[in-house]
């Protein structure tokens, strides 16, 4: 695990049990794809309305408090504010807010929102000519939603070859509707579909960087709660919970062991 | 009123490049003049209305004034998630237009039958809801209001009231009819018709509102020392009215209950209690209650 990434996780950590907010696993299988994506994208932390700027939304609204924590890292606000997550007057709720967060391009939280987004931004450039890409992160969960695809199939009728989707497979889906083989399904929609390991950071960085013809979709490969063997051998009990003191020492103990 | 929405939004395309339009597969041949000379501009995204107002909010984040249109229930009702959301809570102002008031699609069944647009549209922080009820406040409302950064829903019909002698203007309530009387009919949109014909001899004011949200609320008080009947072929207008404290109003308009019959508009109305005939009786019995 990279150094960024075990410390963003560990702010993550740390976050949740301040605020007793969090959706900590799912927040975990998100480090590496974030921290890939705002390594290769266009974007200036000290000037988030940059007008050259990529676009990213997540869409998987779950994973905000991993979204804060990246992009503290990547120095858009100081990390010490987003330990105010979830506080009445806080402005790093529960779901990322554009109007309150630097950086933060839309307000989503409702699932199934943030490619249909995503692709008027996308199509806005086209017509525009700039010379500039959209990403959304969607969750496997999440595309249990229909406007995901219906979203899709219009982003390949356009054509988007500036818009690309990477989807968090970590098995979220499990408890609900399972899509089996996702990549096969953004093949047979005309997406151009790369699988890729989930927490690998060069990979993740390589596929980014890849020009396509057209919708791109990254399927990342995940764990949920990867780094803390407490949450992969049991996530769903923590898909929604905060860790106490002596639960929090613990987890930071099993980062640490993952990390080194 | 969908004429003149195309000849409107000609005009105004002329002299902004930002306006682009999006259609969720209606209207299509319409707007052919429009796809030729801004092919850029112009986007038939298909039946896929959830998408449309979420690309459309996405547009208008980067700068565009997206011009939305397909049939009212699904516009309305099944995308008003993505109207809360992406439209009216991220601040991506927009323009949805629809098409198929209350029971314009008569004979296509419940699933096309649209009276809760205007009601739920309303409740949303910072939208604006027009219900225009002539060609004239299509043109002048359109004008006025497509460029303000705010979400305005348009309700366009098939019906118009045919009264063209008024003055049209964003927010601003008319007074079709002031007889001094202590008895009020307020209404909306194109059953003004109706109204105006059930009203014919009647001892009642009349006061028309094509815009709902903002409701004028200063001419509302201005009858406020008379009893007030709202006349209403959608949900919507009478809780707009309503939230003038102290009045003495009485609402006429849908029962609880779908319309399962089929045929035209008129049909429609009868059924409802909605057509001239039906709708004097109700002023009559009103007011002669009341007074």
């Amino acid at each position: 695990m990279l150094k960024a990434c075990h410390s963003i996780r560990e702010h993550i950590l740390r976050a949740s049990f301040e605020s007793g907010q969090g959706h900590i696993p799912s927040c975990f299988s998100i480090v590496e794809i974030l921290y890939a994506l705002y390594s290769v994208m266009n974007h200036r932390p000290e000037n988030p309305h940059w007008e050259n700027r990529d676009i990213f939304i997540l869409s998987k609204g779950h994973g905000s408090l991993g979204y804060y924590c990246v992009l503290a890292d990547f120095g858009y606000f100081d990390i010490k504010d987003v330990y105010s997550f979830g506080a009445y007057k806080s402005a790093f709720g529960c779901h990322a807010d554009r109007l309150k967060i630097p950086g933060v391009e839309a307000s989503t939280g409702s699932l199934g929102h943030g490619i249909g987004l995503g692709v008027g931004m996308a199509l806005a450039m086209k017509i525009k000519k700039e010379n500039r890409q959209v990403y959304v992160l969607v969750g496997d969960g999440e595309a249990n939603e229909g406007s995901v695809w219906e979203a899709v199939l219009v982003a390949v009728s356009l054509n988007l070859s500036n818009f690309t989707i990477l989807y968090d497979n970590n098995m979220s889906h499990q408890r609900g509707l399972q899509i089996h083989n996702p990549h096969k399904h953004f093949e047979g929609f005309g997406c151009d579909t790369y699988q890729v390991a989930g927490h690998d950071v060069e990979e993740l960085k390589k596929h980014v960087a890849i020009k396509s013809g057209t919708v791109k979709v990254i399927v990342a490969e995940t764990v949920k709660g990867y780094g803390c063997k407490t949450f992969t051998g049991n996530h769903y009990a923590w898909h929604r919970r905060s860790p106490n003191e002596q639960e929090l020492q613990q987890l930071l103990k099993e980062l640490h062991a993952a990390s080194v | 009123m969908r004429l003149q929405f195309k000849d409107t939004l000609k005009q105004l395309a002329e002299v902004n490049d930002k306006i682009v339009l999006i259609l969720g597969d209606v209207s299509v041949y319409l707007f052919n003049d429009f796809k030729e000379k801004y092919p850029e501009r112009f986007y038939n995204l298909g039946i896929c209305e959830n998408t449309i107002i979420s690309a459309a909010a996405g547009l208008s984040s980067q700068g565009f004034l997206p011009f939305v249109h397909t049939i009212t229930p699904f516009i309305t009702e099944r995308s008003y998630e993505q109207i809360k959301i992406d439209m009216c809570y991220n601040n991506f102002g927009c323009n949805i237009l629809s098409w198929g008031a209350s029971f314009d699609y008569a004979w296509d069944g419940p699933s096309h039958h649209c009276y809760t647009d205007v009601a739920i549209l309303r409740l949303l922080p910072g939208i604006e809801v027009i219900v225009p009820g002539s060609n004239k406040e299509v043109a002048t409302l359109l004008q006025s209001q497509y460029d303000n950064g705010k979400t305005t829903y348009f309700r366009l019909s098939n019906n118009m009231h045919g009264v063209d002698n008024f003055s049209v203007e964003f927010g601003k309530g008319v007074v079709v009819r002031d007889k001094g009387s202590k008895f009020t009919v307020m209404t909306a949109g194109p059953i003004l018709k109706n109204v105006l014909e059930a009203a014919q001899g009647l001892d009642v004011n009349i006061v028309y509102f094509h815009t709902i949200k903002p409701i004028d609320t200063d001419l509302i008080k201005e009858f406020k020392h008379t009893g007030i009947l709202v006349i209403s072929d959608a949900f919507g207008l009478y809780e707009a009215i309503c939230e003038v404290p102290q009045l003495r109003v009485t609402n006429y308009g849908l029962p609880e209950r779908f319309c399962c019959c089929y045929g035209t508009i008129k049909d429609m109305q009868q059924e409802f209690g909605l057509d001239a005939r039906s709708i004097r009786k109700a002023i009559e019995t009103c007011f002669t209650a009341t007074s």
